[in-house]
């Protein structure tokens, strides 16, 4: 049943060649699936992408289990990564109506250089400018406009991809690395590579291009280097350490806080191990209170940045408080305490999909640190460190979540430090269960006999029925350690395939359309005077995607403007040329053109005809060319009013 | 195999940076990003022009830093830290001034300069090593 030398890498070649072709058929599949009107991801893809997908992925599983080089595995593994990850991108014409588009339309400023003399554009103290440029988004401005500039493409495409290529291509390196630093098998880490995209929320931050998805893949190496910097004082890795670190806070503070947490425990670790001997007292209430001070960055940061924000901002006045406990059930407690944001009417599958992962990690460490306990090494400080960090994350979620209020961010951002901490633990816990079971197969498998053998024993009528019997049994182990190879690829294959259904949000209102950024563009290329835009806040991101916010040229109100909001409640109410002329001066420009536009989805086919009927009657005017259709049926209507010059 | 010691004959050169060959390389294709942003606008030019810059600075800085790590890995690293370089110049230049195509240009410049000495610095103290 060997296969000869020349046979198995032409087997390899075979399979390889087929990986390759399914990757591209999954992402002609995903192209196919391209829609101008969806809500959801789901809505609209291929019915063949998922099943093509899974084969993929049990293809890849398979190249990854055989003697191929590492780094023809890890561009397999990117290839796949890249894939999965770029869902919103290809899918939707504007990508996920979430944060990305905000992030969009502020980067649209940089862009069409309506920023000059320095970020941030409006005035304000120093300490509130040094807050802004160390926000993620000035980086991932200054990121993607390069970028744009150096391809010479429009800002909308190098937004889409920038992050779905980044992590797809770093991220599965950074597992892989990770993985290796802690336990040096590199099948164990190529498998870690793989299974960091069967984690839910790593996937979703993989797919929408925000800073802190930048933060986090920086996070990610900087983890690695401190992990390299714990058994060495290497000045290169200590350099490298801090400037991943600094790089996860320039993105993110989120990520930069916990890199900060993460490298005052390193230092903690070494300095432990020199004062262990001496005094180990002092060094275990050392680690000890430097473990609860490490905890307790991430949710003081909180506490004091409303000092840095700028007073133009509504900044959320984050505080730490025991309502929750007065407020929630008892029974609600406990469920956030272990789940989470689980807790609320999510489905078992979709909890069972976000918890697998940290659940096999947490359990998988505490029975391995009890093997290792006797034999203490490198290798036992590095899975304590690990471990530590693990705990950190686990402990911040449940600190943001029970016991803060007000946060200006969602704590279960925190699931994704989970997921890279625990991605190395899960990997080596499969390989673990696989090896373990291959091993006692193999060993209470009965030696194998040939037929010839079988042959020489034919005489005698005793030995051969004693012989037929091994050989049955010899096949019934080769047979089910085959199973085995093909189990456990299908079993890891259904696990990442099913993870994306929890990964892409299975409901979501409808995404920027294309009718709604036809009708920005239209706007955008039919008028040369400065004009404002009144609309909902889907036209405000339809809007951040071609012109940006706040553009003195091009109006739109931010997302959560107070008078942008009035402005449309006003127009949709009673339009009428009034509000169209207070709109423009609100702009703070010379603004002598308006439009209002409305969309028949966003606010129902009643209330739409209605507004068409009584801007007639109040004299404000269809644009021409300012109607757009989908399938037949109106969609969307442009009115505008411009003042007269005297 | 062929393949692989061709690249690595590449990757030995770009590194030797004779009489700053490389570096001059990096400065041109920058320029011509800049005259292709400004005149014909062509992403196919824009994409060839920075494939060229990012795999001579890639490799300066895969191996001012990773010189002991496998080819792959080399590679690997070296384009995120220029991706990181090039963001925190490019951070620098939005904080002070703006990103226009020329400060753009200058930024890959800077990135250019930088990533070069780099490149001969370590190169230097790990020959002494």
């Amino acid at each position: 049943m060997t296969l000869s030398k020349q046979e198995f890498p032409q087997r390899l070649r075979i399979c390889e060649i087929l990986y390759l072709f399914m990757v591209a058929f999954s992402f002609y599949l995903l192209f196919m699936s391209r829609t101008g009107e969806a809500r959801t991801v789901w809505e609209v893809l291929h019915p063949f992408f998922i099943p093509s997908l899974f084969v993929t992925t049990f293809l890849l599983l398979s190249i990854l289990s055989t003697a191929e080089k590492i780094p023809y595995k890890l561009l397999f593994v990117i290839s796949h990564s890249i894939l999965i990850h770029s869902f919103f991108s290809i899918i939707f014409p504007a990508g996920d109506s979430s944060g990305q588009q905000m992030v969009l339309g502020r980067i649209r400023l940089v862009f069409d250089n309506a920023v000059l003399h320095g970020w941030a554009p409006w005035p304000m103290s120093l300490p509130s400018q040094v807050y802004e440029w160390f926000r993620g988004i000035t980086f991932q401005a200054a990121l993607s406009v390069v970028f744009a500039r150096m391809l010479s493409v429009d800002l909308l495409w190098v937004h889409l991809s920038l992050v779905p290529v980044l992590w797809g291509a770093f991220i599965p390196i950074a597992a892989f690395l990770t993985t290796k630093a802690l336990h040096g098998n590199a099948n164990v880490a190529i498998l870690s590579s793989l299974l960091i995209s069967a984690f839910p929320s790593a996937t979703y931050f993989g797919a929408i291009s925000v800073s802190n998805s930048l933060g986090f893949i920086f996070f990610f190496y900087s983890l690695y280097f401190m992990l390299k910097n714990l058994h060495s004082n290497d000045s290169k890795n200590r350099i490298l350490m801090l400037a991943f670190s600094f790089f996860s806070l320039l993105s993110h503070h989120l990520t930069g806080i916990m890199s900060l947490s993460l490298l005052l425990l390193v230092l903690t670790f070494k300095s432990y191990r020199s004062e262990r001997k001496p005094s180990p007292i002092t060094a275990k209430v050392t680690m000890l209170i430097s473990f609860v001070f490490c905890s307790s960055l991430l949710p003081l940061s909180f506490i004091y940045l409303r000092f840095f924000s700028p007073a133009t901002y509504t900044v959320p006045n984050t505080i730490f408080t025991l309502d929750k406990f007065y407020e929630l059930p008892a029974e609600e407690i406990v469920g956030l305490f272990l789940i989470g944001e689980l807790t609320y009417g999510f489905d078992l599958r979709t909890i069972l999909l976000f918890i697998i992962g940290p659940a096999i990690a947490l359990l998988w460490t505490i029975c391995h640190l009890y093997n290792l306990k006797r034999n203490r090494n490198a290798e036992f400080s590095t899975y304590i460190f690990l471990l530590a960090a693990f705990l950190i994350a686990l402990l911040d979620y449940r600190i943001l979540k029970l016991f803060m209020d007000d946060l200006p961010i969602s704590e279960e951002r925190l699931w994704v430090f989970q997921d890279f901490l625990a991605v190395p633990f899960v990997a080596l816990a499969i390989y673990g269960v696989i090896s373990s079971i291959k091993a006692f197969l193999k060993a209470k498998s009965p030696p194998p006999i040939s037929i010839a053998s079988l042959k020489r024993f034919s005489d005698c009528s005793k030995a051969v029925s004693k012989v037929v019997v091994l050989r049955v049994v010899s096949l019934l182990f080769t047979g089910l350690l085959l199973t085995l190879n093909v189990l456990f690829p299908l079993l890891l294959a259904s696990w990442v395939t099913t993870s994306l259904g929890a990964a892409y949000p299975q409901v979501a209102p409808l995404q920027t359309t294309w009718y709604e950024l036809e009708a920005v563009k239209y706007i955008e290329e039919n008028t040369t005077e400065k004009y404002v835009v009144i609309g909902d806040v889907w036209t405000t991101f339809a809007g951040e995607v071609i012109v940006g916010v706040n553009n003195p040229r091009a109006y739109y109100f931010l997302e959560f403007n107070r008078t942008g909001y009035d402005l449309f409640v006003n127009m949709k109410e009673n339009p009428s040329p009034q509000w169209m002329l207070l709109a423009m001066n609100k702009t703070g420009t010379d603004t002598t053109v308006a439009y209002f536009i409305v969309s028949e989805p966003r606010i129902g086919t009643e209330e739409y005809n209605r507004i068409i009927q009584q801007a007639q009657q109040n004299g404000v005017q269809t644009y021409p060319g300012g109607i757009f259709y989908h399938r037949g049926e109106e969609k969307l209507r442009i009115f505008y009013y411009k003042k007269s010059i005297n | 195999m062929k393949r692989a010691s061709r690249l690595g004959t590449l990757e030995k050169s770009v590194v030797q940076d004779k009489n700053f060959l490389y570096t001059i390389i990096s400065y041109s294709v920058a320029l011509a990003i800049f005259i292709n942003l400004n005149s014909f606008q062509s992403p196919l030019f824009g994409l060839a022009a920075s494939l060229i810059y990012f795999v001579i600075n890639a490799v300066f800085l895969g191996n001012a830093f990773f010189e002991k790590e496998k080819a792959f890995f080399r590679a690997m690293f070296g384009i995120l830290l220029l991706i990181m370089l090039l963001g925190f110049v490019s951070w620098l230049a939005l904080i002070i001034y703006n990103l226009d195509a020329t400060r753009a240009t200058f930024v890959l410049m800077v990135v250019a300069t930088l990533t070069s000495l780099l490149n001969r610095r370590m190169k230097q103290k790990n020959d002494l090593k």
